[in-house]
């Protein structure tokens, strides 16, 4: 059972990503699912706001890519490094899930990887600089 | 030093002035975050890469609308949910549901058309939803940044639980090891400063109706 907030974190692929692959699993056997989350689309459609949405998109309450530095190096103090961990691992903030990963690959990755990665995103879209100028 | 939104804003200015090194400064900036976030659900590295591609180039062609007063960060990661769901659904693991023309706000050509309303209705309806959502969201940050500097996480997380998550107030009494009366009351107080905000601001109450339920 999913709530209508959930819900609406899935629209916005915006869910943790175990969760997000649940739902998927309950679309599958649960076709009243699809339904309600095409009744959720509708209502955002006209207008609708919701709380949860706004404070998601907008990011309210996320802590700083320097704090999710410092809460790796665990430099943080226990009840902020608390809230981080409640906010990562029991709200499943996507995008901060994603910033720590990233954090914690930099310290292990080998340069050159990244160098290649890089270029490599560099080469196939410098080309449309001009066009989006 | 110059704050992290300072950077973002002088790097897209370069970018808007053709400034190729600025783009590598761009990539460099936000490649592993984006990459972190699309494997998080792909798992495999190679189409991973291919989603973070389409976001840089999504980006690129949707500067032009780029709004800087937005947070660059969030754009990207917006701009990449929507590969990843398309990714997804090219994949057949995402099932098609019909299209909204406002599940994000950010604006954009990479963003799928609605096909509900003609687009001068859109246009009009769109900006008289940042307006609530501007509001909405100053109002709410508000209460956030007071309760940060005053140390009191119990409230922050009381309310992502409610509200982010969706959960009952018996639940997150539970979940906090706080009463269900501790738990109304946070509530109350905070549901009562955003009806101020969207009273002083003139707002439609009929578009916030969390707020007015009950």
């Amino acid at each position: 059972m999913f709530t209508q907030s959930e819900l609406e974190a899935y629209l916005d692929e915006d869910l943790a990503a175990d969760e997000m692959a649940r739902v998927e699993d309950a679309l599958r056997s649960e076709p009243q699912l699809a339904e309600t989350l095409a009744a959720l689309n509708v209502r955002r459609d006209s207008g609708m706001h919701s709380v949860g949405g706004i404070w998601r998109r907008a990011r309210i309450s996320c802590p700083t890519r320097e704090q999710l530095g410092s809460f790796l190096l665990q430099a943080v103090d226990g009840a902020h490094a608390d809230y981080i961990r409640f906010h990562v691992e029991t709200i499943g903030c996507r995008a901060c899930q994603a910033n720590l990963e990233d954090l914690r690959q930099q310290q292990e990755e080998a340069a050159e990887v990244v160098d290649t990665r890089r270029r490599k995103y560099f080469q196939s879209s410098a080309g449309y600089l001009k066009k989006g100028k | 030093m110059s704050s992290p939104s300072e950077i973002d804003a002088l790097i897209v200015r370069r970018i808007r002035d053709g400034d190729g090194d600025a783009w590598c400064d761009l990539i460099a900036r936000y490649e592993g975050r984006l990459l972190a976030f699309a494997q998080s659900r792909l798992g495999r590295r190679a189409p991973s890469e291919d989603v973070v591609q389409e976001t840089f180039i999504g980006f690129v062609n949707s500067l032009p609308n780029f709004d800087t007063s937005r947070t660059l960060e969030s754009y990207l990661f917006s701009i990449c949910a929507h590969k990843l769901t398309d990714h997804m659904r090219r994949e057949g693991r995402r099932p098609a549901l019909p299209f909204s023309a406002f599940h994000d706000d950010s604006g954009g050509e990479w963003e799928i058309p609605g096909n509900i309303r003609g687009a001068s209705s859109i246009a009009r309806s769109g900006e008289r939803r940042h307006l609530e959502s501007d509001s909405l969201t100053a109002a709410i940050q508000e209460q956030v940044d007071r309760w940060r500097r005053e140390g009191d996480w119990t409230k922050i997380k009381c309310m992502e639980l409610l509200f982010v998550r969706g959960r009952a107030n018996k639940d997150v009494a539970g979940a906090l090891d706080i009463t269900e009366q501790q738990v109304a009351n946070f509530k109350f107080d905070f549901i009562a400063n955003l009806r101020k905000t969207v009273k002083k601001q003139t707002l439609s109450r009929d578009v916030f109706p969390e707020l007015y339920e009950g």
